[in-house]
């Protein structure tokens, strides 16, 4: 009785099941690249270590959700980072300011998020309703957020409270906060997934032209998409506060193109129209897995960013070869 | 009161105007359909009324009160539903998704069971002819070029607009599903619907219709109940007073090509928006390609020069056979090609006319360095033959004329002379004093030998300028029309004729 359950072999199985799922051959790279870190490192699979990849990269994994509801409707965002930065160091002059109460984070963290989402917003009206390059708008935005972050925290070194960080690798139940971070990150995107707007940014990415004829309104809606991307920047800059303890207007620049990178290794296409949350997650975990790989097999300091290169773009191939053949 | 009345509509583009005076007055209930040659306006009415173009002029109605229809979804409010002829589907979103685009059910959050009867209910109207993988969750990328089409009609009756047009909705529809689809349409009718209809067959236009109205360049200039008319009558008014073929003033003898060799010779072509072609070029001679708009001959040039891929046929240049692969090895062989598109075909954008006239000199000559004052030499002439106006060599191009940007890429074909030249629509978008100079360029280079091959949209340009005329339709050649046959009477019959 159980063998009825299967999915029967038949030619073409495995391109719907990759068509369905396009972040399947993603999910394989990670649990390859989880595998061998476990063969170099058997600490790093246990619970402690999973914990710590995690956390580390929850920040990282946030951002590249950003980017892809961005990557979506067929845009970039090079802002991404800068406004990790920007959010970065608004919270945390503003929790040292109120004196670190929990009522001090409580209202610096919503602060945090009306400006991740002001500086989406800004990006939006620059790119859809100026209609301005993406890549060269959004780029200049992120100077322009850099050089506000410089003004809020001229040098980095700004303490986060201890109630701010304690928490965030602190443990409830004896469970990690970052899990319960985890869980409610799912819910949220299941639900985003399911909202009209996920659908017409993707509608927008595909042919915006047919969008728009087709009645949609397409400048609208990309600005939504920008939205949305500065709120999950915000998100990612609490982790990183969370992970670093400090403020540093520099912080987020360099997770930039990473944010870039997981989308794409996650099985989204650039052009816009075609791409999974869950997949973006995927790459960004592969790019966490590569990162501590490369240090768990020795690699001498001098060599660690060549051999992270690589390894990035071999995961690249393998999901294109992956993707084509079961396509094929 | 009629459901839907245009009046005095007017579209200008710059300086080519695309609609003069367009009307049509559309009844609750009935079939109208449009018809007019290349370029006639009754695309440019169809998007006024569908709000991707805002009209200079004029007045809509509808029911009686007047409305401005500002873009897409104001068209959509107005409840104005449209079917594009190019596909507005989003190609990685499913059938279902596609369908209930324009208006998704539910509020933040998409209503998925609504969505899915809703899509059903209009997945189900073709059950029977849709075809194998057909289904509301089927990703329409994956669909065949019918099936996508049978999408786009979805998609255009779930708007369940009063007023819904159809630019060209049958163009890759099987007969059983044209047939069901028109009892769709009869359907609508009898709920009092309005439909507006183009079609280019005319067995379509009399098997559906209630009325017609035919545009001739950009006005209306009648409409008749198709009960009260026919083909011929219909193809006359849209040819109207306009003078045939201009005597003796341009068509060079037919038959100095026929006592050349043929420098092209193309058999059973096949590719993607064209099946079994296959005609001679002569030397000397100017075949014409002709036909509305889309129907293959733009595809056919391109897959020549190898811009397109190919599926299947045999070709042979001056008698050796020749495989297109990619164009710069049929520059190699001997072929060129101009497009109407220069912006993406041709122009260098942003550099100078110099840089702009000599890239195919230095691949056929296999140039590597060069003094600019020497290729100025060579450059020179080509232009002078084009009687082309320009300030300096050093100039970009940009600064110069729609018309005057052409003559400089056609002048790249003319320093190595090619044997056989691909002219895909080149007058697109210029000036009238600039394609006078194009075509007593293209009448010289014919009588010096060399094989042309001219696609132009403009009937008039055909008809004057083209020894033969093979016309398209549906990506084949339905007609060859040589001597005295060349007439726009012909031209429209063949081109309207059932595929």
């Amino acid at each position: 009785m159980t063998t009825a359950t299967l999915p029967t072999p038949k030619p073409g199985g495995l391109k719907r099941l990759i068509e369905r799922y396009p972040f399947l051959p993603a999910l394989l790279i990670a649990l390859v690249l989880l595998g061998l870190n476990g063969l170099y490192q058997p600490r790093s699979v246990s619970f402690i270590g999973i914990t710590g990849l995690v956390k580390t990269y929850l920040a990282l994994i946030m951002l590249a959700i950003a980017q892809t509801y961005v990557v979506y409707a067929g845009d970039i965002d090079l802002s991404v980072g800068a406004i990790v930065s920007l959010v970065n160091v608004v919270i945390v002059v503003m929790m040292e300011k109120m004196g670190g109460s929990g009522f001090s984070v409580v209202a610096a963290l919503g602060m945090g998020l009306l400006v991740g989402l002001a500086c989406g917003i800004v990006n939006g009206i620059v790119v859809a309703a100026l209609r301005l390059q993406a890549i060269v708008a959004t780029f200049a935005t992120s100077i322009f957020f850099t050089g506000l972050a410089l003004y809020v925290m001229p040098v980095a070194g700004t303490p986060a409270p201890a109630t701010f960080w304690r928490t965030y690798g602190g443990r409830f139940f004896e469970i990690p906060f970052v899990f319960y971070a985890a869980v409610v990150l799912a819910i949220v995107i299941y639900v985003l997934a399911r909202t009209r707007l996920a659908t017409q940014l993707l509608a927008v990415g595909d042919d915006a032209q047919a969008a728009f004829q087709s009645g949609l309104p397409v400048t609208k809606i990309r600005i939504q998409g920008y939205a949305l991307c500065g709120l999950f920047a915000a998100l990612a800059a609490f982790c990183i506060t969370g992970d670093t303890a400090s403020g540093d207007p520099l912080v987020g620049g360099k997770m930039t193109l990473f944010s870039v990178a997981a989308v794409v290794l996650g099985g989204s296409a650039l052009s816009g129209g075609f791409g999974t949350v869950v997949g973006s997650i995927v790459g960004a975990l592969i790019i966490g897995l590569i990162n501590s790989l490369v240090f768990f097999v020795g690699t001498p300091s001098e060599w660690q960013n060549l051999v992270q290169g690589l390894a990035i773009l071999v995961a690249l191939m393998a999901g294109i070869l992956v993707g084509r053949r079961a396509r094929a | 009161m009629s459901k839907l009345i245009m009046r005095g509509v007017s579209k200008a583009y710059g300086a080519t105007l695309a609609l003069r005076r367009g009307d049509l007055t559309v009844e609750g209930g009935e079939v109208h359909v449009l018809i007019g040659s290349n370029g006639s306006g009754k695309s440019t009415l169809c998007k006024v009324l569908a709000g991707s173009v805002r009209p200079d002029s004029g007045e809509i109605l509808i029911d009686g009160k007047a409305v401005t229809i500002t873009g897409p979804h104001a068209a959509r409010t107005s409840g104005i539903g449209i079917f594009y002829q190019e596909l507005s589907l989003a190609g990685h979103r499913t059938v279902a998704e596609n369908i209930c685009l324009p208006d998704m059910p539910g509020g933040i959050f998409v209503d998925r069971a609504a969505l899915e009867s809703r899509a059903q209910r209009y997945i189900a109207l073709f059950d029977t002819v849709s075809g194998e993988g057909f289904s509301a969750e089927a990703v329409v990328e994956n669909l065949r070029a019918d099936q996508r089409q049978l999408v786009e009609i979805m998609k255009a009756l779930a708007t369940e607009a009063p007023i819904t047009i159809f630019d060209e909705p049958t163009s890759a529809l099987d007969r059983a599903q044209v047939d069901r689809f028109f009892e769709i349409l009869r359907d609508l009718k009898v709920e009092g619907r309005s439909i507006i209809f183009i079609s280019h067959r005319m067995d379509e236009i009399f098997a559906i219709g209630d009325r017609v109205t035919v545009i001739r360049d950009g006005e209306t200039v009648g409409t008749e109940k198709i009960a009260d008319t026919n083909p011929g009558a219909v193809i006359r008014l849209m040819v109207g007073g306009q003078d045939e073929l201009a005597p003796g003033a341009s068509a060079p003898p037919a038959t100095a090509a026929a006592r050349n060799g043929a420098v092209l010779t193309i058999a059973n072509f096949s590719g993607k928006g064209f099946a079994n072609v296959g005609f001679e070029v002569a030397k000397g001679e100017i075949l014409g390609f002709g036909g509305l708009h889309g129907q293959g001959q733009s595809a056919v040039l391109r897959a020549i020069f190898g811009a397109n891929p190919s599926s299947g046929g045999t070709l042979a240049l001056s008698g050796s056979a020749f495989a297109p692969s990619d164009p710069r090895a049929a520059i190699r062989r001997g072929l060129a090609y101009v497009s109407g598109d220069r912006s993406r075909d041709g122009v260098i954008s942003g550099r100078p006319i110099l840089e702009n006239v000599t890239p195919i000199h230095y691949l056929r000559q296999k140039l590597f360095l060069a003094r600019p004052s020497a290729l100025a030499e060579r450059v020179k002439p080509a232009l002078e033959a084009l009687h082309t106006k320009f300030a300096g060599l050093s100039h970009p191009i940009n600064s110069l004329s729609g018309g005057n940007q052409q003559k400089i890429v056609i002048a790249r074909w003319l320093i190595d002379r090619p044997d056989v030249l691909l002219l895909d629509d080149p007058t697109k978008g210029i000036d009238l004093s600039a394609k006078a100079d194009l075509f007593s360029l293209i009448r010289k280079l014919a009588a010096e030998g060399m094989g042309i091959v001219l696609y132009s949209s403009e009937d008039a340009e055909l008809l004057n300028n083209a020894d033969r005329i093979l016309v398209f339709n549906g990506g084949k050649v339905r007609r060859e029309l040589t001597g005295a046959d060349r007439t726009r009477y012909n031209l429209y019959q063949a081109a309207y004729e059932a595929a």
